[in-house]
């Protein structure tokens, strides 16, 4: 035969005025009326900095590098969201379009960590080097475009550089938050 | 690994909205409830899932989040400490035909809201009311004269 276990019921509920058992602990209660008011500063300070762009998708986070001679700029995200699509943009000048193409060097950071999905416009060459991929692109005008559809697959802190064929090159740095 | 740690995280910072949000009186949402507890879940949802829509994932974060509860009721039971904290203590609104107008104030409370649970108890005025409490949930007990 089981034996059923028991404890004597005792009156652990703080009572009000020694009649009804409340359990009230206002001292708690204004303790966490206090936090609450801090947490929701807190959320508004959240919400203010992703307006911002703080987090990325928004004005702080737009960043652009640029060459001394202004002949090799590069706009892009300095914050970015995980999973979430960003466009880098590389402009040439009139001097760095020699023979009616562009060519530009980028670090593999771009690709792989960054996460290229598609480069616009599709470059007539791809070489692989060593720690980068050099593009080439037809250009008809005197300056020109490229973007960078980019998409992290994984949060991190990302380093990239952007480089035209012996010049120094542009290195920027892109966190990436989850 | 990553997404039943997103689940358990996820819960937690749900649970904590929701005790920041507050306790509203009445033992039905009211429709902006609705409105809350829908966007609650889905926005916490795309985060908690991600882009891993596999069966296997759907599996592991609703163990998570099992594990992440019954973690949560563990604790409930076992400190009274942080039992206060996931759900906070009753609170009494009416005592001594005198309202606390300090808890009615931070809690969002209205006198309506008193009066609605005292109809509920077949009391017809507020001045028969000794006590009216607003309890861990969100249900306000009166205690008739």
């Amino acid at each position: 035969m089981s034996t059923v276990r028991s404890l004597a019921v005792e009156d652990s509920v703080a009572q009000v005025d020694h009649e009804v058992a409340v359990g009230e602990d206002l001292a708690f209660q204004r303790r966490w009326w206090r936090f609450e008011k801090v947490i929701w500063i807190l959320f508004i300070v959240i919400l203010l900095l992703d307006l911002g762009g703080t987090f990325g998708r928004g004005p702080l986070a737009h960043a652009r590098l640029r060459t001394p001679d202004g002949e090799l700029s590069v706009h892009y995200e300095r914050i970015e969201r995980k999973g979430t699509p960003s466009m880098m943009r590389i402009t040439f000048g009139p001097h760095s379009v020699a023979g009616g193409t562009a060519t530009v060097s980028i670090s593999d950071s771009v690709v792989n960590g960054l996460g290229t999905q598609r480069v616009i416009p599709q470059p007539a060459t791809t070489i692989i080097g060593r720690d980068a991929l050099t593009y080439t692109f037809p250009v008809s005008g005197a300056a020109a475009d490229i973007q960078l559809q980019l998409q992290p697959s994984a949060a991190g802190v990302y380093y990239f550089t952007v480089s035209e064929p012996d010049e120094k090159p542009l290195t920027g740095r892109i966190v990436v938050a989850p | 690994m990553e997404a039943a740690l997103r689940a358990f995280i996820g819960y937690f910072f749900v649970v904590l909205i929701v005790r920041i949000v507050g306790r509203r009186p009445g033992k039905q949402l009211t429709p902006f409830e609705f409105v809350l507890i829908f966007f609650m879940g889905g926005l916490a949802l795309t985060a908690i899932v991600g882009d891993e829509l596999s069966f296997t994932n759907a599996i592991c974060q609703v163990i998570a989040i099992a594990l992440a509860h019954r973690l949560t009721s563990w604790i409930r039971s076992k400190s009274s400490r942080a039992a206060r904290l996931i759900d906070g203590t009753p609170l009494i609104l009416i005592e001594r035909d005198q309202w606390r107008t300090e808890t009615m104030t931070k809690m969002r409370i209205a006198d309506d809201d008193v009066m609605f649970a005292a109809r509920d108890k077949g009391l017809r005025k507020l001045s028969d009311v000794e006590r009216a409490i607003l309890e861990r949930n969100g249900d306000i007990s009166v205690l008739p004269k």
